[in-house]
């Protein structure tokens, strides 16, 4: 009979399907955490999120900001001597937190990622003047104001669309996403 | 007939697999458990159960409906009765605006989304191993 598993057993789980070592197998030598380029943006750095994870620290983890901060360069992943895949680690933590619905308020990543998925479902392109009401509201005055302004020379440059852009065959599309994700409808 | 019916839950949510395990165990079944979509095939390859109790959202996503389309094309377990309950809605509540989880999602016998009341758990674990020993009878 199994035993309920650690915080680090759930994270391994998570990670079932990547060819990567297990977390556990870290030897904590930092150079995740010398090459991440956010590192110094994070609570804690990515060594250190394994180090808790190992030390079943689930609250510490889930309440620090470093998943979220991750830029997803991979640099951690490709240098990592032991080859723990960390990238697709912050991954796994991002959908842990949503799932248990455990984020802290205020973050821009959920609702980024949120907005990100219902524009793509919905018209098969990313649009970026809606993508960015999702963090624009936490930026002050001045950034406000130079994001705009970046906005709208890109868009009389024809870098942005003005209108949303659709593909051919949506419904094609969503065919395909619907075998993957389901979805609501019909 | 008397026998002890074997369950085998595939959840990637250790408390929830606790509570579905209390109330299931308390109803006189033979309970086990698998917290990864990977483990959990490989029980079911290895050891006999009457009902597989699936969640959808493992993973690197919605690996409980991989692990269903799997089971189908296995000409072998796919006798085993498959009752998905799951959270999504809560999980990616975004994809369902006010609407029902998609009925024809994958061809399974039941699905119930969580949080679930006990006596309906209960009573979709019977019908569904009642439905497969009928089923099971027929053939035969």
């Amino acid at each position: 009979m199994v035993t309920k598993p650690s915080f680090s057993e759930e994270i391994a789980n998570l990670l079932h399907a990547t060819h990567a070592n297990p977390v556990k197998t870290c030897i904590q030598c930092g150079m995740c955490s010398g090459s991440c380029p956010v590192a110094r943006f994070m609570d804690y750095t990515p060594r250190r999120v394994i180090a808790m994870i190992n030390a079943g620290l689930k609250d510490r983890v889930l309440a620090g900001n470093t998943f979220w901060y991750c830029a997803s360069c991979y640099y951690c992943t490709v240098r990592c001597p032991r080859g723990i895949d960390i990238a697709e680690l912050m991954y796994a933590l991002k959908r842990y937190s949503i799932w248990k619905n455990q984020y802290k308020d205020g973050l821009v990543g959920p609702v980024f990622s949120e907005t990100f998925v219902k524009t793509i479902v919905k018209s098969g392109r990313s649009y970026e003047p809606v993508l960015a009401t999702s963090y624009l509201f936490t930026f002050g005055v001045q950034e406000f104001l130079q994001e705009a302004q970046t906005a709208t020379s890109l868009m009389l440059k024809g870098r942005i669309p003005v209108f949303p852009p659709r593909i051919k065959r949506l419904e094609n599309f969503r065919r395909m996403i619907k075998r993957i994700i389901p979805l609501g409808g019909d | 007939m008397s026998q002890q019916k074997k369950l085998l839950i595939i959840d990637d949510d250790p408390d929830f697999v606790q509570g579905l395990k209390s109330i299931l165990e308390a109803a006189k079944y033979n309970v086990e458990a698998a917290y990864n979509p990977k483990d959990g095939f490989q029980a079911l390859q290895t050891k006999h159960y009457d009902l597989l109790l699936l969640d959808i959202m493992m993973g690197r996503g919605a690996e409980g409906i991989m692990l269903a389309r799997k089971l189908n094309k296995d000409p072998k377990l796919r006798e085993i009765p498959v009752l998905i309950i799951t959270g999504i809605r809560e999980q990616i509540a975004f994809l369902f605006p006010g609407q029902a989880v998609h009925p024809h999602l994958l061809p399974v016998d039941e699905l119930v989304e969580k949080p679930v009341e006990p006596a309906l758990l209960l009573e979709k674990v019977s019908t569904l191993l009642q439905a497969a020993e009928t089923r099971k009878a027929q053939t035969k």
